[in-house]
């Protein structure tokens, strides 16, 4: 079937058109290219779509999401009261803001225009839940990154003085076994500590059990990665999460890899200095300034936005720290199988608090500071800093600044002084949220048929009808298709289909495998070969969808 | 002439290594079971009780049955649905299932309009409703036995419900340790025979309490972290072993408290977990100490994880009216099966299944074999999972979840193809959102 989607304004960064009236073609699900002014027999489309004066983009994509896996059902489980009390669109879908069960969490992307949104928090130990609740996400694609640097075995790895060579196999078969796209690092080192009742933990400090650093860790899964070849640079949930003055451990995560790909998630929480009266600043500048001048760099947000949410996150050791403020005051922390951890924390953050509205302000600083937007992405590390449905309003204060300062306006009053925000005065193009929320994300994720428009590409698209008010626009695009099938229209799913797993299956030297089988044997009671994830697993044997590695040295 | 075929081949055991159990949430996955043609399962690797008992039964497959005659699978189905379709009040409960199973009853159930809830999510409420009031700090298997080196077990002996747990997670020497050390105390609890025999070369102290009144040993100890000297007695343990225990949470470099909630005595059993809940939270103000709350036969703990990625919230919940609404109290099945007109009852792991009213249309799916009371309107016969179909369950801990594999053909359907053919015989509707 040729589906024609006539005369919209194209923004695919990718293939370098920025609003450019044009027409689309998709066959089979695919982009294909314009069949010219004279199609010839069989090639007149069997459905065409007028798009005039509308916006066309490539689906949008979430890099940075907590959709699925064990957190996630703690957070839901103790979100009961908002659960009980939220509104809920009467069709099974099931319930939740910051927590949304599977199906709402589907269609609330799909209807916002995303097409794909990837879990970043797998637990080697729980990536097969974190793969089973995932085929339950309907409509969209997903996939994890596997959360490794605080594992008793690389540790054990690493304290033996084994090589980088041996570092690398065992993190490209942690990867084939679990089924992952990416390696997530959370506090490296420290939620090991933890579990030895350390409560911090400095970069260059030996670890209590394993007489190895931080940075040690750090330096080697960056390095790994690298000599896998795996398209996603390390992603690195960076040291001191939320701590004022934490902005020194942040620049030196960035001088430690030397050079290396390096991916700081939710940066936000890590840009704080501690001067003032408060002891707490923003450090944003100094941020984005190493970001600007080291293209090796690139960052996500971790956007707060004023309400209820739920933190989840495997940094037990920073989650214990925030016990304190939970609202409401209960929370779940959990130390598991030896590989991680996991905190659950429910927060709000209030619009009149100082050192939200800081925060607030910080993420935004970073938006506005860091120049290219294909080195900077749009996330809330959804549920941490908001839920993901809060975007449209995200995009609304980097489109307008005037909107921008009328928000800024009903914070804190001590806001201000502490803020060059209201100096900003850069505002997002069409092109640059292109960008930011297509392009560059499937680019990092090494996604080259998704997040662009060019023939070959998957046809996921998302058509908008221009409006001033950029939150309206992104709130209810016109039309959604995934693989070339209409899934929305209007704000409304018309069609339910399943997406698919991302993956990536570096080469690794299988003879870390009998290593592997013995300490399996030995402590985790459980059989190397039941660890491993079929394929017939993943979305019952259909689901993936296998993305090139090129290793290389480095 | 028969006499001079030459002798069959000696039949011989097919040998399964590696097997994984789905009974009892242990997620055992070492056992050896032998199988006889055609379809007669033995365990060999281990004495657990729990494992010989539930691969050993394997009847053949009989055909289902409606009103009590045999029929073919399609029109039992079609029988079910039109049961289901007359209902106004429908239960869908038992769900002794995998994940698979789960996805497909909580599917029909939506369908339905039905209340959700399994047959052993009693003991997992104990748990679940301290978890929504308060959290708590929890551990995984792989860390007791790997880091623990104080283990403290409150309650009766769960190696009642989980026979292998001191076996496989408490005697292996704890790797990430130094040097390694662990001693393990029973609290309001006597440890069983076996539990003893496991445990020889470890320091076992019996503190032997009312088992009722465990939580008031817990609240006891909490009150004595600050300082031991100071403690009182509780449960009819002495103030001095209170005080002893006390000083030994503070010094435990990772203490773990475990427990089997489901064996709790008394009417409001949430509240010893409570209790246990908050020993733990206080002793990490000086160490590291944390949960392990043991539940999970018949992947009670699978079916509520599918159920709460799924709704949003946990069992024990009403989807009428296309609304996911969770009351613990209100949709407990057994409460909930007095007012429901029609119960779909699946029970793969097993073929006891509880006394239904009389007034009450019944459509079960259970193992061949299993006996009623009262023969239910619709009877399908189901496979089990990890013996005649693979199928992932859950470990009690909740993290892990393993695939239990296939061993025998007995040309038994599994659960989640029949509730999946039920649900495409009701009367269709529009799905939308």
């Amino acid at each position: 079937m040729l589906m024609k989607l006539a005369g919209g304004r194209i923004h695919d960064p990718a293939n370098g058109r920025d609003g450019a009236v044009g027409d689309l073609f998709v066959r089979d699900g695919r982009i294909v290219a314009d069949p010219g002014p004279d199609p010839g027999p069989g090639a007149t489309p069997d459905e065409v779509h007028d798009l005039s004066g509308r916006v066309v983009m490539a689906g949008a994509i979430d890099i940075h999401s907590h959709i699925a896996g064990g957190k996630v059902n703690i957070a839901r489980l103790l979100m009961a009261e908002e659960h009980r009390a939220a509104a809920e669109e009467p069709c099974g879908c099931g319930v939740g803001i910051a927590t949304p069960s599977t199906h709402a969490t589907g269609c609330r992307y799909a209807r916002m225009g995303y097409t794909a949104a990837f879990e970043p928090a797998m637990l080697p130990s729980n990536a097969r839940h974190a793969h089973l609740e995932m085929a339950d996400i309907p409509l969209i694609d997903t996939g994890g990154y596997l959360v490794l640097g605080n594992d008793d075995l690389l540790l054990e790895l690493l304290a033996s003085g084994a090589g980088e060579d041996a570092v690398a196999d065992y993190v490209g078969f942690m990867l084939n076994a679990t089924r992952s796209l990416a390696v997530k690092a959370v506090n490296p080192g420290g939620i090991n500590a933890f579990k030895y009742n350390q409560r911090r933990l400095d970069v260059d400090e030996n670890g209590p059990f394993h007489a190895i650093t931080p940075r040690r860790i750090l330096t080697a899964l960056a390095g790994a990665v690298q000599r896998l070849g795996i398209p996603h640079p390390l992603h690195l949930h960076g040291f001191n999460l939320g701590v004022p003055g934490n902005v020194e451990a942040t620049l030196d995560s960035i001088a430690a890899v030397d050079g290396l790909r390096l991916h700081l998630t939710h940066v936000q929480f890590h840009a704080y200095g501690a001067e003032g009266d408060r002891k707490f600043s923003s450090s944003a500048a100094r941020v984005a300034e190493a970001v600007n001048r080291r293209p090796n760099i690139s960052v996500d947000v971790g956007q707060i936005m004023f309400g209820q949410t739920v933190t989840a996150s495997a940094d037990t050791m920073a989650q214990m720290s925030n016990t304190g403020l939970a609202h409401p005051k209960k929370w779940v922390m959990m130390d598991i199988e030896c590989d991680a951890g996991c905190g659950v924390v429910p927060f709000r953050y209030r619009d009149k608090a100082f050192v939200n509205a800081l925060q607030w302000a910080i993420g935004l600083e970073l938006f506005l500071l860091i120049e290219d937007p294909w080195r900077i992405f749009l996330t809330t590390d959804h549920p941490n800093g908001a839920p993901f449905t809060s975007y449209p309003e995200l995009i609304r204060l980097l489109m307008d600044r005037d909107y921008r300062l009328a928000r800024m306006a009903e914070l804190h009053p001590a806001l201000p002084e502490h803020t060059i925000l209201g100096s900003l005065t850069r505002e997002y193009s069409l092109g640059e949220i292109a960008t930011m929320t297509r392009a560059a994300p499937a680019r990092i994720l090494g996604l080259s048929d998704r997040g662009h428009l060019g023939p070959g590409a998957v046809a996921d698209i998302t058509v908008y009808t221009d409006r001033p008010d950029r939150r309206a626009m992104f709130e209810k695009p016109d039309l959604v298709f995934k693989d070339g099938r209409l899934i929305v229209r209007d704000g409304v799913v018309v069609s339910f289909l399943q997406g698919r797993t991302h993956v990536v299956e570096p080469a690794y030297d299988a003879k870390i495998e009998s290593w592997m089988a013995r300490r399996f044997d030995e402590r985790m009671g459980q059989r190397l070969t039941h660890f491993r994830i079929a394929e017939e697993e993943i979305r019952g044997g259909t689901g993936l969808i296998r993305h090139a590695c090129q290793p290389g040295p480095f | 002439m028969a006499s001079d075929r030459p002798p069959p081949p000696a039949v011989r055991p097919v040998v399964h290594r590696d097997v994984v159990c789905p009974f009892c949430g242990l997620g055992c996955d070492d056992l050896t079971v032998e199988e006889e043609p055609p379809s007669t399962l033995a365990v060999r690797s281990t004495d657990c009780p729990v494992a010989r008992e539930r691969f050993s039964r394997t009847p053949a497959a009989e055909p289902p049955r409606v009103a009590g005659v045999p029929v073919p699978l399609a029109e039992a189905v079609e029988a079910a649905a039109a049961v289901l379709a007359a209902a106004q009040a429908p239960l869908v409960a038992g769900l002794g299932t995998d994940v698979d199973g789960a996805r497909a009853a909580l599917a029909l159930a939506g369908r339905l309009g039905a209340v959700v809830d399994h047959a052993l999510s009693d003991g997992l409420y104990r748990n679940l409703a301290v978890l929504q009031r308060t959290g708590w700090i929890a551990t995984t298997l792989a860390e007791l036995r790997n880091r623990c080196d104080l283990l403290l077990v409150a309650g009766p002996d769960p190696a009642v419900p989980h026979p292998r747990v001191f076996e496989r997670w408490v005697v292996p020497a704890p790797a990430f340790q130094a040097p390694p050390s662990r001693e393990v105390v029973f609290l309001c609890g006597e440890p069983l025979d076996t539990t003893r025999a496991a445990l020889s070369g470890f320091p076992i102290t019996v503190l032997a309490g009312d088992s009722a009144r465990v939580g008031d040993a817990a609240a006891a100890l909490a009150a004595a972290l600050p300082d031991p000297s100071r403690a009182s007695g509780a449960a009819g343990i002495a103030a001095g072993d209170i005080a002893a225990l006390a000083e030994r949470l503070r010094t435990a470099r990772y203490a773990v408290v475990a427990w089997a909630a489901a064996a709790f005595e008394g009417p409001h059993a949430d509240l010893t977990v409570e209790r246990l809940v908050r020993l733990v939270r206080d002793a990490n103000r000086h160490t590291r100490c944390a949960g392990l709350p043991l539940a999970g036969h018949d992947n009670v703990v699978g079916v509520n994880q599918v159920c709460t990625w799924r709704f949003g919230v946990p069992l024990r919940t009403s989807l009428a009216g296309g609304v996911a609404r969770h009351d613990p109290h209100r949709f407990d099945g057994a409460r909930y099966a007095a007012v429901a007109d029609a119960v779909v009852w699946v029970s793969s792991f097993r073929p006891e299944v509880p006394a239904f009213p009389a007034d009450k249309a019944i459509i079960a799916l259970a193992p061949p074999g299993t006996a009623f009371a009262d023969e239910p309107a619709v009877f399908i016969p189901v496979g089990t999972p990890g013996i005649d179909h693979a199928g992932h369950v859950f470990r009690s801990d909740t993290v892990v979840a393993l695939r239990a594999r296939r061993l025998i053909d007995r040309g038994l359907p599994d659960a989640a193809t029949v509730l999946t053919a039920i649900a495409a015989a009701l009367p269709q509707e529009a799905s939308t959102c």
